[in-house]
């Protein structure tokens, strides 16, 4: 059969109708040679992506019985989806449809009349030029799991799993240690109002415990895992007893939390562990456990806590010592109101509107902030110098410091696992820092909590119920997903092994097959992005839709 | 069907990002916003910190989204004007402003605004530029449709039989008989995205907003900034016309009478100072700041780099004591130092970082909700320090900074959490399978 091409051009009222002369593109198309056999018919109308338009285009698809169709408009970010759907109504595989930006790349930057119809008549005749060369694509639907693997049983993990589990969705919630909890569990009480928090959080472990639809492995890591969105082929090794289990699972959440770094790896942090000097984990155990004391036994009569220890090595603010710190002040001084106690800081950091009421309450406790710019530590003798101020030197029965937040360890190897990235500071990447702070650049692996940066309890689960937003919408139970059509299909006979492709994919889409001794894409990963086209150095590579050939023609129409 | 449907109020990121999501669910969303476009306070900005994005390239396809998408109906003009029935069926009444311009018909060419007489000030521009009767309050305005200004409009008040829009338009769109309408729709859920205000810089004289024309407010900044503004992003004063070569930009104009630090000021007032460096790269740029709110592991690197290279930071003791004193074209600005000495520093700009404030209607629409606002006049979310976007009723839900000062990106994460609170509800709504056999049985 011959190539029938319906070549369309909207008026766009003024926008095509007055900057360009249709009239004679209507008279020009038809006539361009080079085509073969193909029989070209152009015609006019008003404005396309109106109903009516749609509506004429739909019949005039049908009742011409073209093979291809151009639509010569606007933007295609206006309306490719539109005449798209227009396609699929009429029963024309829309790919083998074609918009052409006569508007935007044509008419309203070109003022001369004539020299914007040549252009536009150039612009078409490339579409052509391509369009016969498309092939029709099919999109297909794959079966899916809607369960999901949440790693890490902190209070992230614990949220993003009671968010999901439901009798349609099964949760395997892994923890590397031998209890839920993660380390808010060792907290005295949590932010801001330190009302019902930790009691909150038992609650919430008991939850999971107590549902049915969540299944827990402590001391667990995980081992394997291949596959993509709807459908990880996971594998879990229990870290005693050696066990192996097998999952299929149809999300992955990383909540795998942070660590505070160690004190004395910072210049100016000279003390031994026989001195008085406590991270704050070290005395939120305290606190929830046995109270305040010192190695001796004896309590503090003076306490001294520093800030943003870390915080110019690391690079980063950690967010909410400021805020813990000042709530540890607080329970010293609700333990004995006697006791002296001085917080040194740097910038005050409240970012939360309760903040700063939390500040002015604390303050009035009879807590001393000073506000420095330098500080040193030798033992407990602290060596300040004051903003404004000079060099000071006082000793204290206890020093509390706030160590900046930093990955958890294991961080790096589970980002390997699950072909994840991390960022400069080593904490897991986003997939986009002001939009999409809960996904990562593989569909289906979310992040949670500290992993991908400091933050608070509230902040860590608001992150979860968000994630828990995303997978509910994406994997509905007994349905299906739709991967994108237009990706990259590897020419066997071509492919010599050398791998470049898995270099460069950042979708970990791409792997290699042993056996054949070729890379394989994987259709269901690959977002159709063409780095491995451009740099496969045999040939072997294609990205559908964006072919040498159909570019090849496109470009050298145009630029004829 | 209630519980298939959801009204968000907000067409800002975090409404038009809680949108998407439901839709993505199946969700038949209501977009309730109510200026003639949506995109929210992200679209003032050139750009967005931490990674200077343009922030049209980072909203427009997510705009696009929201009105392309079939399981959204975005109704612009509009508002919640009444709420009855309780979660899983609530009726929500919602009261639309007459556009005057048929939004189906309307290609967005633009051929109407030039006929039109009648001149105003641009309160989208913050009034620093012109717009018509007939406006889209910025290009790129998205939906690109203009709007009927009523007020102004000489037919709509009477003044003259004026009709250049309406024979201006080729496609009829233009209908100056529209009229207001209020339409009632059933939800399942609410999700209320309303953004905020900013705190009024004029209530403080002593920083001389108002007063002196080279004192100027964050959102007055970013569109004199941004290339699809009023100056087409071209650095002039007002008044004078001429470049800034001095700038002083005051953190926390508003933090103590607010009683809170609003987290996102010290982030753009660096922007800013990059803004202005890299436009004007003789200009001196001053930030004077107190506490540096820098809280994602992203920004310190950012504040690090705007230190280094773009301005001079000044510490001030408190901006109870900066008082902006001068002539049109010749600031001082007054301030108590790290030590808290007297210092100066001449200025001819001064860009205020004022506070993130609730939005002027908050009140109102708790009231019309039935909802609870805390004691800054922000929502009121339950357990603040365990959950953050359930409101005191069941059935709504609070995202964005309609709950409080925050960055897109928590802004964005909050969107998403309501949504899955909303989802997770839903899903209880939805008739159990031995429920609609009796159903169908009786």
């Amino acid at each position: 059969m011959n190539a029938k091409i319906g070549v369309y051009v909207c008026e766009c009222g003024p926008n095509i109708g007055q900057s360009i002369d249709i009239p004679r593109v209507l008279e020009v198309i038809p006539a361009s040679e080079g085509y073969g056999d193909a029989e070209i018919v152009a015609k006019g109308f008003g404005l396309l992506c109106s109903g009516d338009g749609k509506e004429y285009l739909q019949k005039e698809i049908t009742e011409n019985g073209y093979t291809h169709l151009i639509v010569a408009a606007c933007s295609p970010r206006d309306h490719n989806s539109t005449f798209m759907g227009v396609c699929k109504a009429a029963g024309l595989n829309p790919y083998l449809y074609k918009i052409i930006n006569i508007r935007e790349h044509c008419g309203w930057v070109i003022h001369d009349k004539d020299k914007a119809t040549d252009k536009a008549i150039q612009y078409i005749r490339a579409g052509i030029s391509r369009v016969l060369y498309q092939s029709e694509l099919f999109e297909r639907q794959i079966e899916i799991t809607p369960d999901v693997l949440v790693i890490g049983g902190g209070i992230a993990g614990i949220e993003a799993a009671l968010s999901l589990a439901g009798p349609d969705r099964k949760v395997y919630l892994v923890e590397k240690s031998g209890k839920l909890g993660g380390k808010s569990a060792r907290f005295t009480s949590l932010l801001p109002r330190q009302g019902r928090g930790a009691e909150a959080l038992r609650e919430k472990v008991e939850a999971v415990r107590q549902n049915e639809n969540i299944q827990v492995f402590l001391e667990t890591e995980v081992e394997g895992n291949i596959g993509f969105l709807g459908n990880f082929e996971v594998v879990l090794a229990g870290t005693g007893n050696g066990t192996k289990t097998d999952l299929r699972v149809g999300a992955i959440v990383v909540a795998t939390g942070y660590r505070l770094s160690d004190p004395k790896s910072f210049p100016g942090y000279d003390y031994t562990d026989s001195d008085d000097v406590y991270g704050a984990l070290e005395v939120e155990e305290m606190l929830s456990g046995e109270g305040i004391a010192l190695r001796s036994g004896k309590e503090p009569a003076s306490v001294a806590l520093i800030h943003c220890v870390g915080r110019k090595e690391k690079g980063y603010c950690s967010r909410i010592c400021c805020n813990y710190m000042m709530k540890i002040a607080g329970h010293f001084k609700k333990i004995s109101a006697g006791t002296e106690v001085t917080e040194f800081f740097f910038d005050m950091c409240l970012p939360h509107k309760a903040d700063q009421q939390f500040f002015d309450e604390t303050a009035d406790l009879g807590i001393d902030f000073k506000r420095v710019i330098e500080i040193t530590l030798s033992g407990t003798s602290v060596t300040y110098t004051e903003i404004g101020g000079g060099k000071q030197e006082k000793t204290f029965d206890m020093v509390v410091l706030a160590p900046a937040m930093e990955p958890c360890e294991g961080t790096d190897s589970i980002a390997e696992l699950l072909e994840i990235d991390l960022d400069e500071r080593g904490f897991f990447k986003e997939a986009h820092q002001t939009t999409d702070a809960v996904a990562t650049s593989i569909d289906g692996i979310f992040l949670a909590g500290a992993s991908q940066g400091p933050r608070g309890i509230s902040d860590a689960m608001a992150m979860a119920q968000a994630l828990a937003g995303r997978i509910r919408a994406q994997l509905v139970p007994g349905g299906k997903i739709t991967p994108e059509v237009k990706v990259s299909e590897i020419l066997e006979a071509y492919c010599t092994g050398c791998q470049t492709c898995l270099e460069v994919c950042g979708y970990g889409a791409i792997y290699y097959d042993d056996q054949k001794g070729i890379s394989v894409v994987n259709e269901a990963v690959c977002r159709g992005c063409g780095n491995c086209y451009g740099s496969c150095p045999s040939g072997a590579l294609r990205t559908k839709h964006f072919t040498n050939s159909q570019l090849y023609r496109e470009v050298t129409e145009a630029l004829k | 069907m209630h519980h298939e449907n959801v009204v968000v109020v907000g067409g800002g990121i975090a409404g038009m990002k809680a949108s998407l999501l439901l839709a993505h669910a199946g969700k038949h969303v209501y977009l309730v916003e109510t200026l003639p476009i949506i995109g929210g306070k992200t679209i003032k900005n050139e750009e967005s910190f931490p990674n200077l994005e343009c922030s049209t390239c980072l909203v427009a396809p997510i705009q696009q989204e929201v009105l392309q998408n079939p399981n959204i109906e975005t109704m612009t003009l509009s508002s919640v004007a009444g709420l009855e029935g309780e979660k899983g069926n609530f009726t929500v009444t919602i009261e639309k402003t007459a556009r005057y311009v048929k939004i189906a018909d309307c290609i967005g060419c633009g051929m109407c605004y030039e006929p039109c007489p009648v001149t105003a000030s641009n309160e989208w521009e913050e009034n620093l530029g012109e717009r018509k009767a007939i406006f889209v309050p910025c290009a790129g305005s998205l939906p690109n449709v203009p709007m009927v200004d009523a007020e102004r409009c000489l037919k709509l008040t009477g003044k003259e039989e004026c009709a250049a829009c309406v024979e201006a338009c080729m496609f009829g769109a233009v209908n100056l008989e529209d009229k207001d309408e209020t339409v009632q729709v059933e939800a399942g859920v609410v999700i209320v995205a309303t953004g905020a205000g900013l705190f009024d810089a004029s209530s403080l004289p002593k920083l001389g907003y108002g007063k002196y024309p080279g004192v100027y407010t964050p959102f007055e900044f970013e569109r004199l900034f941004a290339s699809n503004g009023p100056t087409n992003g071209e650095l002039k004063l007002r008044k004078t016309e001429k470049e800034p070569s001095k700038i002083a930009i005051i953190h926390c104009v508003g933090r103590k009478e607010r009683g809170y630090c609003s987290g996102v000021c010290c982030m753009y007032s660096f922007k800013f100072a990059h803004f202005l460096k890299k436009k004007l790269p003789e200009a001196c740029v001053y930030n004077l700041h107190s506490d540096i709110c820098v809280p994602d592991k992203t920004y310190q690197k950012f504040f690090d780099g705007v230190k280094e290279k773009h301005s001079e930071m000044l510490y001030s003791s408190s901006v109870d004591e900066v008082e902006v004193t001068g002539k049109v074209d010749g600031l001082k600005v007054a301030y108590n130092n790290e030590r808290d000495q007297p210092g100066e520093i001449d200025a001819d700009m001064v860009i205020l970082a004022t506070a993130i404030v609730p939005d002027h209607n908050a009140a109102g629409l708790a009231e019309v909700l039935g909802i609870d606002c805390d004691e800054r006049g922000f929502f009121r979310t339950l357990d603040d320090d365990v959950s953050s976007v359930e409101s005191s009723r069941e059935g709504i839900y609070i995202a964005g900074t309609a709950e409080g000062p925050k960055d897109t990106q928590t802004a964005v994460i909050q969107a998403e959490a309501a949504v899955a609170k909303a989802l997770a509800f839903l899903e209880t709504c939805r008739p159990q399978a031995a429920e609609v056999a009796a159903n169908s049985k009786g």
